[in-house]
Formats: structure tokens, sequence, C-alpha cells
């Protein structure tokens, strides 16, 4: 027997949210510490403490204008990967699923790769993530195009035509790859890791609109999930018309999903891992779920984004790189763990 | 009395695979159905033609005198709950948030749910008695346990009819005759319950009426004693049934009589067995 207990996890994931944003606004090249950036923060909000410790003026420049946005555009992709992660595990009654499998990612590089063919990157700061954005819409829709079948739409089928999708746009991928100079491949190979390096608040403001919407909507619709999550039968059997609902959730993990990645790059195991973890902490009602992945993917995004910061002394690691690495060995233990179940 | 279901001549099945084939029936409120057959007699796809789960090719379904395909899926929920055979859960959820699944029908897509829908919750679970697991996942649960969850969750749909797909089937004989004698009781306050059973015995005891499926047509429909004959239970089931009421208990007992051993089966006997003595030793002489 089980109990969650959802009131500690949710003060020990804010505390953990606190700190984390500290350590990203004081880890860097550039030296700050971090009862400085707490300083900084605490005067900001208006707090009258650690008034004895000064920032100068250079110090609050990094502070507003790199390490803020960075942090931030941590925390919106963190969440909006985490949560659609949970939506679509829960869509699709399988605890694998990941915003990955419908095609997303490959997509988002695809429309990546045409920007930096079309030379739109250097020219414009929304070009690239827009067309990111309009390549993952038109893999995952191919993706439901294919799977649905007398308006049903199988959960099987569609992860299925998600991963000949995905690797439909990865060979369209590799063929415009082919074909390009080598400093675009760079550019090319720069974005599809996965970075905050960079980023600036018109980054944040790209972001927030849809990746907040997109939150807000999967919150409303967490009882939904619920039912959906017990399956098709019984969600039928509650008068749910399933493929409506299961329709709406796609589009919006979709939405929030290349909302993030076309703002970063695609960056793993972020989607698959924190649901995961989160569903053996508070359970897998979606009321509890979706929140708590949200801060935990916040919270774990953010982090790697430190850590990458703080390993080596004169460069950095790609976010990207570090969810992998941490991410690889829980997911294999997860896996392993699986397969003793059955 | 006042007809719930009325069918008239319905032919359905999966696809081009028909299954049911010209069936007639009425069943009215208060009565405690058994469909009954062998395997792939149709049982469980008549209970899903009837949930309107399963197209209907020809005929018609009414229920409360309207046609099954006017009603929208939530209206149906809230007239019928189903209780599918097997449910397969991916994730850990609570009894309670199951149960909670059964109001999912009256609460409007932009509404959480009310105070009124836990304490309607909290009350089935007290009436199946699983209360104290209210928290506890339901795959930590024995089997007896989860279908008292369930039993739970049908209640908390508020529905006039109960569909019960195969509900006691691998459990304690105790957990049995608990799902009888709760369906029993539920018709006794006026719902009706519609359920596909393998016990015939308790189906006797139980089951207000009965139907005798054999290959998608109904080959006898009416109270247990008139439904549980040994020329009608041989026909549909293939093999040779006996049916008598038993003078100890005065409940109807079922049982096949196997056929004598021809000689054929006396050579396989042979064959399988051998003739070496087991004396726990092994083979080696």
């Amino acid at each position: 027997m089980r109990n969650y207990h959802f009131k500690l996890v949710s003060i020990i994931l804010v505390i953990a949210l606190i700190l984390v944003v500290c350590t990203s606004l004081s880890a860097g090249q550039y030296n700050l510490d971090f009862i400085q950036v707490v300083a900084w923060c605490l005067h900001k909000m208006g707090i009258p403490l650690l008034t004895e410790i000064n920032v100068t003026e250079q110090q609050e420049a990094v502070l507003m204008f790199i390490r803020s946005p960075r942090t931030v555009v941590g925390l919106l992709v963190g969440a909006g990967l985490a949560a659609s992660g949970a939506v679509l595990q829960g869509l699709f009654s399988n605890p694998l699923a990941d915003p990955g499998i419908i095609g997303v990612s490959s997509g988002a590089t695809f429309g990546a790769v045409i920007a930096i063919i079309a030379g739109i990157n250097s020219t414009s700061l929304v070009g690239l993530p827009i067309s990111a954005f309009i390549g993952a819409v038109v893999a995952v829709s191919l993706t439901i195009g294919l799977a649905t079948r007398h308006g049903r739409i199988p959960v099987l089928t569609l992860l299925l035509a998600g991963v000949v999708v995905g690797m439909l746009f990865s060979a369209l991928t590799a063929a415009m790859l082919t074909i390009m100079d080598d400093h675009k491949v760079q550019q090319y190979l720069f974005w599809t890791i996965g970075s905050l390096d960079y980023r600036r608040w018109e980054h944040v403001l790209m972001g927030v609109v849809p990746i907040s919407l997109g939150i807000t909507i999967m919150l409303m619709m967490a009882r939904h999930l619920n039912i959906l999550a017990l399956g098709e039968a019984e969600a039928k059997a509650v008068g749910m018309n399933v493929t409506k609902y299961r329709l709406i959730l796609l589009a919006v993990a979709t939405m929030t999903t290349a909302s993030s990645v076309c703002i970063t790059g695609s960056i793993g195991f972020v989607g698959l891992i924190i649901p995961h973890m989160m569903r053996m902490l508070v359970g897998p009602n979606h009321r509890r779920l979706l929140p708590a992945s949200m801060i935990g993917g916040s919270v774990f995004l953010v982090f790697c984004d430190s850590v990458g910061r703080m390993l080596l002394t004169n460069s950095e690691i790609n976010v990207g790189i570090m969810t992998a690495i941490l991410g690889t060995p829980y997911f294999l233990y997860l896996l392993r763990k699986n397969m003793d179940i059955r | 009395m006042k007809k719930v279901i009325s069918v008239n001549n319905i032919t359905s099945g999966y696809d081009k695979h028909k299954i049911i084939t010209d069936a007639s029936f009425d069943i009215n409120a208060g009565e405690f159905v058994g469909i009954i057959g062998k395997n792939g007699a149709g049982k469980s796809t008549m209970l899903k033609t009837l949930r309107g789960f399963l197209p209907v090719e020809k005929g018609s379904i009414k229920l409360f005198d309207r046609e099954l395909s006017d009603y929208s899926q939530r209206d149906l929920a809230i007239q019928i709950a189903y209780l599918q055979q097997q449910v397969e859960m991916t994730f850990d959820y609570t009894a309670r948030d199951m149960v909670m699944a059964g109001r999912y029908p009256y609460i409007k897509w932009w509404e959480q749910s009310s105070d009124r829908d836990l304490e309607i919750v909290e009350a089935c679970m007290k009436y199946t008695g699983v209360t104290e697991l209210a928290d506890t996942p339901i795959k930590a649960m024995s089997g007896g346990q989860r279908q008292r969850v369930y039993l739970a969750k049908v209640l908390a749909q508020q529905t006039h009819v109960l569909f019960l797909d195969e509900p006691a089937s691998g459990l304690d004989l105790f957990y049995q005759e608990e799902i009888f004698r709760f369906c029993r009781e539920m018709c006794n306050y006026g719902k009706t319950v519609i359920m596909v059973v393998h016990e015939l015995n308790l189906a006797a005891r139980f089951c207000s009426r009965l139907m005798l499926l054999k290959e998608g047509t109904i080959l006898a429909d009416g109270c247990p004693d008139a439904v549980l004959k040994d020329n009608l239970l041989t026909e549909a089931y293939g093999v040779d049934i006996c049916s008598l009421i038993n003078k100890e208990t005065g409940h109807r007992d079922i049982f096949t009589v196997p056929p004598p051993d021809d000689v054929d089966k006396k050579q396989l006997i042979a064959t399988i067995i051998g003739n070496n003595k087991h004396d726990g030793r092994g083979a080696n002489k």
C-alpha cells in the first residue's frame, strides 16, 4: 500500500524551485555570489532584508539581461514539456509516451533546418522558432491524420504513426543536411542539441503566451484526463466523447511542446521522466500530477542548465546534453523496474 | 409494469462479423436478468449492443420508449451504468478516484466535482464496504475488493439500469454471492439489472429471469425454472446437462453428465497413464 504526500511534495518542490532559480542566477562565468543573488531578488521585491549586501551595476546588468531571461525561459520550457508529457501519457494510458513520440521534435527540427537553409534565422530572431513551430504542427497533424480511422484514434496506431512520421521527418532533415553549407550545419547542430544559451527577453515574450495558455487549458482539463487515463472502454462507459477529448488534448500538448521546442531546440527526457517521477510521488490523479509535473519540470530543467554551467570552468554544457546524461540512467531504471512487474 | 428496454428484431456484431441475429425481447423495471450461454454464444455482444457500444445492423432498441441512437453518449451514461468484463488500468488510481469517475456524466465539462458528488462517492463506497480502501491504489487490492470498488463506481453513476459483464468471474464464493445479493437488492429498490453470468447455480438462485443464448439467438427466455431445463441446457451448451432441485437446500443443482468411456478413450488412457506403477521412484526400474 502506498500513500501519496501531495502537500509535502508541493512544499519541497516550491523550496527546490526557489533554490534552483537563485543557483541559476548565480552560476556562470561572470562572478556572482549566491547571497548577492538572494539579496538582489529581495531588493527587487521590495523586501528590506540583506540591505548591507551590494550588487554592482555591471552585476545587475548581467542578472537582468543575461541570467534572468535564461532562467525564465528554462522555467517556462521545463513546465511546458513536463506538463505536455503528463498529458500525453494520460491520454494514451501509456507511461512511456512523451512529446517526441508523436512527431513534435522531428517536425520542429525539420522546420528549423528549413529556416537555417533559407537564412531566416540570421535576419530575424523569430524566424527560426516560427518555422520550427510550423514543422511540429505539420508533423503531428500528419500523425493524427494517418492514425484516424472511422472517427476513432486507436492508441497503438497513433504511437506507430508517430514513429513513422518521426522517421520520415528525420530522413528529410538528413537529406537537407547533406546539401547544406558547413557553417549552416554547425548552426543546425547548435540548435538541435537544445540550449538555454543567449536566450533574451524576446524569447520569453515569444513563449510565455502559448505555453501559459497551454498549461492553463491542461489544468482545466485534468478531470477529463483522469477519465481518459482509465482507458477507452471505461471512458465510454461513463459517457465521454473519447475522440473529441483526445483531439483537444493532443492539440494543446502539441502547441505547448512546439512552443517550447522552438525557443530552446529539442530537449529530451523532461517530458518523459518528470511526469513519471511525480506520479510516484503524488499519484496518477492529474489534478495533482499536472501542477506537480509543471514545477518538477521547471526545477529539473533549470537545475540541469545550472549544473551544465558549473561543471566546466571555461565553457558550458548544453542543457539538452545534461538532461540526457541525468535522464538516461533514470529511464533505464524505469524500464528494468517495469520488466520486473511483467 | 414499466418497460425499460424494448428490443425488436436486432442483428449486430463487430464490423461484418454478425454475432446477434434476430433477437427480440422486452425488459421491465425491477427485473434481474441473467444472460447465460456457453463461451462465444454472444452474451457480452448482447450487453454491448444494448449499451450502444456496437452498431445495430437491423431492428431497433428502445430505452424508455426512445430510440437508443437518439441518446447522446452522456445521456446514455446517466441511464445505464456498464461494468466491463475486465478493467485494465495502466496507472495506480485509488478507489476514490475510480468511484469518482462514475460522477463524470453529471458534471459539466468546465465544472469540477462538487461536495455533493463527493458525498455520493463516499456513500457508495460505504455501501459496498470499501471506505477503508478509499486511498488505496486499485492495483494493490484483491480481485474481490476491486470488484466492490467497481460496483461502488457503477452505483455512483446513479442510473436506473445496471449492466454487468461477468462480474463474479474468478472470485471467491463469498464475493460471488455478495455480488448477486447486491444486484437483487438493487432490483428490490426498483433498479433493473442485466448481467452476463457463468455461474448457473447462482443465477438460478438470484436472477428473476434468465435468457439463454446459443450462437447469437435466444434459445429460451423466462423465469429460471422455465429456462434451466435439461433439454434446453443440453442444446445450448452441447453437452449433457442435468438440472434438478436439491432436496436438502431447495436450490437448483446444475451439472454435466459425462458420456460413458468408449473403446477409444480406454486406449488413450492406457497410452497416457502407461502401465508403470507410480510409487514415487520415477521411471528407472
